[in-house]
């Protein structure tokens, strides 16, 4: 028997509890994203080679950009579902927004790099970047000439100014409307949200699509993957629903949710996990096995590169495959089915942070191997990069969750005033 | 009511549902095995009022799916690697990866049966006939009623004490169900 029918109207639970304990754990995350970022930037001026410590960085980052975007969606398919029972979580997920802004900031030594020394990042933003095995440089390349339309440097500066503009601006109109019906109580807050929402996520899946192209798949600008927006939205998704997992726990434990978070929202934000971890399997098999069955060199070389070195021996990328079929599907999947891990504390924090330490190996699998050593073969995934990588992810997620613990005081804990927040509060399966 | 058929129950009416959870509760608490609730609309929260667990139609869910995905693979082998071997598109005889497409759907479609099965063997349906249907007033339970209905084949039922405790309930119109 489930204690999950016990969150009747918390009318004692402190709306707002004691800042003082928010203040002290910002304080935390500062101290480590300050670390984080230092010795990111001791490797800018210690890693030897520039492209690999560039993409390690770019890697760091995505992971926070992933989840920020993950974030900013699921907020959006709240409204245009008109849900209730994730009215409490959407207030954590508004309360994250703010980070979209340091990382725009984040990504701009990227974008500028790319125009004080252009192909030191992507090699085919300089058109003299020579090919691998001596097949002239990019300018000379067809696939190159056909794609140079989208893959050049002022769309791509563009597609930087455009995608965090809109990211920004809808973060911004969500947060607004939230915040003011907690003072207003007005109901039409709650419908221009869902106005928001219907064009929202439109806009959320071309920018997040066309970013992941721009980002990580022009890395081999030869390659094509129709699946590849909808892998980089899935690991936006789970990483999403993680850190959600992540943030009702802590404030569970530190009692602002006490009274307010039931076994059944740990439940239904476990479903939600558990669907996306098939989801992320159903896109990452369809990419690789209809790649493997229409065995077309052009296709191949990527998943080749992530299996064997060109003198034919397998790699670490080989493994590092492997990890993540076993490692982020099927482990998750099965532990997921079960009932009670999904609603008991212990083990559904663990299986977030696990998906979220997954979530960072998929994106490094899908980015890191573009790094190649003297005969084209990938660096390998335990290497110096990996630390840059870490540090860019403790020192961004310690900035981000520095904004988030300073953001939660500010307004109401729960958005006391939205038409669903009593059957949020009682929500029952 | 002759005396060599022992009757089904005993049941009772609540007109509220705030009655109904309280008396739900007290009769879980006495330590009730066979009895339920009949309410006109599902009440959240009378599961854990009654006591009742959580279904264990997952559990039946997953071997159906098990069955499944291996049927899918075994199937493929069968055909393409043991019983006709046939090369296709230059791939291997078998590879799980081709195979996986069908062992995912049949995944599917057997945790579909599994569950439909297993639910209807569970709540034991179809069931065509219910003792409490020869109560006059059993349509008010569709209506604007709540009943409580224990059984005699509890081990815990006594005439007396039974019929007692659905009155400290809050119980009224306590009759005795025929079988």
């Amino acid at each position: 028997m489930s204690q999950s029918h016990a969150a009747t109207a918390p009318s004692a639970a402190p709306l707002q509890p004691a800042a003082s304990s928010y203040a002290v754990a910002a304080t935390r995350a500062l101290i480590i994203g300050i670390v984080g970022l230092v010795i990111t930037g001791i490797g800018f001026f210690a890693a030897g080679d520039a492209q690999a410590f560039a993409l390690s960085y770019l890697a760091g980052l995505s992971f926070w950009i992933a989840i920020s975007i993950g974030i900013l969606i699921w907020i959006l398919i709240h409204h245009i579902f008109d849900a209730s029972w994730s009215v409490t979580l959407r207030r954590l997920f508004e309360q994250w927004l703010p980070n979209f802004k340091w990382l725009a900031l984040l990504f701009l030594p990227l974008v500028i790099v790319s125009w004080i020394k252009p192909g030191a990042i992507w090699p085919w933003m300089d058109l003299s970047t020579p090919l691998h095995g001596g097949h002239g440089t990019v300018g000379d390349d067809i696939l190159y000439q056909k794609k140079s339309g989208f893959l050049n440097r002022e769309w791509f500066t563009g597609a930087y100014v455009v995608f965090f503009a809109a990211w920004i601006w809808l973060s911004a109109r969500v947060r607004k409307a939230s915040f003011t019906q907690d003072r207003d109580g007005d109901a039409r807050w709650t419908f221009s949200n869902r106005v928001t929402a219907a064009f929202g996520i439109p806009i959320m899946a071309l920018s997040l699509t066309f970013a992941s192209i721009y980002w990580f798949k022009s890395l081999e600008y030869h390659w094509f993957s129709t699946m590849y927006g909808v892998w980089f939205f899935a690991d936006c998704a789970r990483g999403a629903l993680s850190i959600g997992v992540l943030m009702m726990l802590w404030l569970y434990r530190n009692g602002g949710y006490k009274g307010i978070l039931n076994n059944n929202h740990l439940h239904s934000i476990g479903q939600l996990m558990l669907a996306f971890t098939v989801f992320w399997a159903y896109i990452a098999f369809s990419q690789y096995f209809l790649i493997w069955n229409a065995n077309v060199p052009e296709e191949t070389f990527w998943y080749n590169l992530r299996e064997l070195n060109a003198d034919g021996s397998t790699n670490q990328w080989w493994w590092v495959g492997l990890v993540l079929l076993f490692g982020y599907f099927l482990a998750p999947f099965l532990y997921l089915l079960s009932y009670r891990n999904k609603i008991i504390h212990e083990r559904i924090r663990f299986i977030s942070i696990w998906i979220l330490a997954l979530m960072l190996v998929d994106l490094c699998y899908n980015i890191l191997p573009a790094i190649k050593g003297g005969r084209g073969d990938p660096h390998a995934f335990i290497s110096t990069n990996l630390i840059w990588v870490l540090s860019t992810v403790a020192g961004v997620g310690g900035l981000c969750a520095w904004t988030f613990l300073r953001n939660l005081p500010a307004q109401k804990l729960i958005p006391i005033r939205d038409p669903r927040i009593v059957e949020c509060l009682t929500h029952h399966e | 009511m002759s005396a060599t058929t022992q009757p089904h129950g005993i049941i009772a009416t609540f007109e509220k549902t705030p009655d109904l959870m309280r008396a739900a509760t007290l009769v879980r608490d006495a330590g009730y095995k066979f009895w339920d609730c009949i309410t006109p609309f599902p009440v959240h929260g009378l599961d854990a009022a009654m006591g009742v667990r959580r279904s264990r139609v997952p559990r039946i869910s997953l071997v159906g799916g098990i069955i499944g995905f291996c049927t899918g693979m075994s199937m493929i082998w069968y055909m393409n690697a043991y019983d006709y071997k046939l090369i296709v598109g230059g791939k291997p005889f078998f590879s799980p990866l081709f195979a996986f497409p069908v062992s995912y759907e049949l995944t599917i479609l057997f945790t579909a049966f599994a569950t439909i099965i297993g639910m209807f063997v569970l709540n034991r349906l179809p069931m065509h006939y219910h003792p409490v249907l020869k109560y006059d007033q059993i349509h008010r339970g569709l209506d604007d009623r709540f009943f409580i209905v224990i059984e005699t084949r509890d081990p815990k039922f006594d005439p007396a004490a039974t019929r007692a405790l659905l009155a400290q309930a809050g119980g009224v119109d306590i009759i005795e169900l025929a079988e």
